[in-house]
């Protein structure tokens, strides 16, 4: 089978244009390029494979994320119905004069050609230029030169120029000549005959909330910080506290935080704190038995398939669940942290000391992809996902004829919701081309 | 190969490196510097060498987990109380 190379583009008529390649456009993408229809999937990031490809696990059946993630991610980089176009960006989309979409598009250049990095990362180790590790969420640093991680797809390495010290280090290290300083940003032009919009979501910034100390207190932590220490390309050599590289032992949940609250401006449940929360329990009580791992919550919402026995099984094996909102963290000097709330059960203010606090952080829309369209306007509701204009009967139809939608792009969910809602994305676009043809 | 090898001096014509770059590469070598001195004769934890070199304790973590992540340090066990991790410099 042949390999798609993402530099490619050989014909500029596709079939759909799928925008963002997590989970959900990979689905649709895969289903869609199993019918016989030529897709152009198109991601912001180096890689493929969203938020997803960098869990842990999953819940409730705590397989490995990257065990179920990366053959779906391989299938789709090797389809042959399917080009891949990363580190771009959709800059315009407008219908013409033969029902088609007319797609401008911008492509950042990687400064590695593509198809001769075979991922060595020798340009890695020569670069003497650090800089914050994104994909590590800012525990750790990285090159200016590097592979996004272990299991990113491409496995090509690309330049952050921005942080480039234009040594030339890394092209005097690079063993196949692949480093090329002269790439420009490139403006694409295709036709599709239908998009699909599967453009994720955003995590809630907790640096929002003064009282619970996030970006002030190094212990204070996301729940994707701690996901990626649950990892197996973990940040740490274990599960580690940022302060100190202390190993915690007692560690503090913080349920919705930025969900289901009107001061942040997002009064919704997010849909998967409650259950990722108390997936990362049950896997931080199996790496550190020693641990006591305390969930402070308002409701516990496990409404999902052998979500509530996923629930009771934490409890059993010693997660402490604690009705109560968090009213404000304050941190000690040896970097412990003081969490002050209202305890439900007793009705009595009460403080509690922890050595690393974890916080749940919501699911936020993305709704930056709407400002592309031009002439037509893809509306979106209240809390800014896309509209679903008919949302019992055909979910993935969108304000614009021919432009579905797909996954978090439409509201929170989870990733059993989100390969659901691709399938219905990718039926209703292959009806939509099957109408057009 | 050789046209290859120049793409570095064509970019260098229209682009100059950010001196904030300069500034993290600058000190990540210095703190680079200290931690390795500090563990030059045995391992030690994090707090361990953050009192030795006098850099910030949280710093410390910072750059010892970029030197473990980058092959300059490894792991050498834990402390009797279970909490703190021993690190030593990567032997060649």
């Amino acid at each position: 089978m042949e390999i798609q190379q993402e530099t490619c583009i050989n014909e500029s008529l596709y079939d759909v244009l799928v925008i963002g390649a997590g989970i959900a456009g990979e689905e649709s993408a895969l289903k869609l390029a199993d019918m016989g229809y030529r897709v152009l999937l198109v991601e912001k990031e180096p890689s493929i494979g969203g938020k997803m490809i960098l869990l842990s696990k999953v819940f409730p059946t705590l397989d490995c994320a990257a065990c179920i993630t990366t053959p779906k991610v391989s299938e789709t980089a090797r389809h042959p119905n399917i080009t891949i176009l990363t580190l771009t960006e959709v800059e315009e989309i407008v219908r013409d004069t033969k029902n088609r979409f007319s797609v401008t598009l911008k492509k950042k250049p990687r400064y590695v050609v593509e198809k001769d990095c075979t991922g060595c990362q020798e340009c890695e180790k020569a670069c003497p230029a650090i800089v914050n590790d994104q994909f590590q969420f800012n525990l750790t640093a990285r090159k200016a030169v590097y592979i996004p991680f272990t299991i990113a797809n491409p496995r090509v390495a690309l330049i952050d120029i921005d942080n480039c010290l234009l040594c030339g280090a890394c092209e005097k290290a690079c063993p196949s000549n692949c480093i090329d300083f002269t790439q420009k940003e490139e403006q694409l032009k295709i036709t599709a005959k239908s998009v699909i919009v599967s453009t994720g979501f955003k995590l809630f910034d907790p640096i929002q909330i003064e009282r619970y100390g996030f970006g002030r207190y190094k212990n204070v932590i996301t729940s994707m910080q701690m996901e990626r220490q649950l990892a197996p390309t973990r940040p740490f050599n274990n599960i580690l506290r940022p302060s100190d590289g202390k190993v915690p032992d007692k560690i503090a949940y913080v349920f919705c935080a930025g969900s289901r609250d009107h001061t942040v401006g997002n009064p919704i449940c997010s849909q998967v704190c409650c259950m990722y929360s108390t997936k990362q329990a049950q896997l931080l009580m199996g790496a550190l038995p020693m641990a006591d791992v305390s969930l402070y919550y308002i409701n516990i919402r496990a409404f999902g398939k052998g979500f509530d026995e996923f629930y009771e099984q934490a409890k059993d094996m010693g997660a402490k669940y604690v009705k109560g909102k968090i009213a404000s963290i304050t941190e000690k000097e040896n970097g412990n942290l003081i969490l002050r709330y209202e305890d439900i059960a007793t009705g009595k203010v009460t403080e509690k000391e922890h050595d690393l606090v974890v916080l749940s952080v919501g699911i936020l829309a993305n709704p930056g992809i709407t400002r592309v369209f031009k002439k037509e306007r893809l509306e979106t509701d209240a809390l800014n996902y896309i509209r679903q204009t008919d949302l019992l009967q055909s979910p993935a139809i969108t304000s614009i004829e021919g432009v579905f939608a797909a996954g978090t792009a439409t509201a929170p969910m989870d990733i059993p919701d989100t390969i659901m809602s691709a399938g219905a994305a990718a039926t209703e676009t292959s009806s939509y081309l099957a109408r057009l043809s | 190969m050789e046209a290859k090898q120049k793409t570095i001096d064509i970019i260098k014509q229209t682009r100059k490196a950010a001196p904030e770059a300069f500034e993290a590469r600058k000190l990540y070598l210095k703190m680079r510097k200290a931690i390795a001195e500090a563990l030059k004769d045995e391992p030690k934890t994090i707090p361990q060498v953050a009192e030795a070199t006098n850099i910030p304790i949280g710093e410390a973590t910072y750059y010892m987990m970029a030197m473990l992540k980058f092959g300059e340090l490894s792991v050498n066990g834990i402390d009797d109380m279970d909490e703190y991790y021993f690190y030593e410099l990567k032997k060649a």
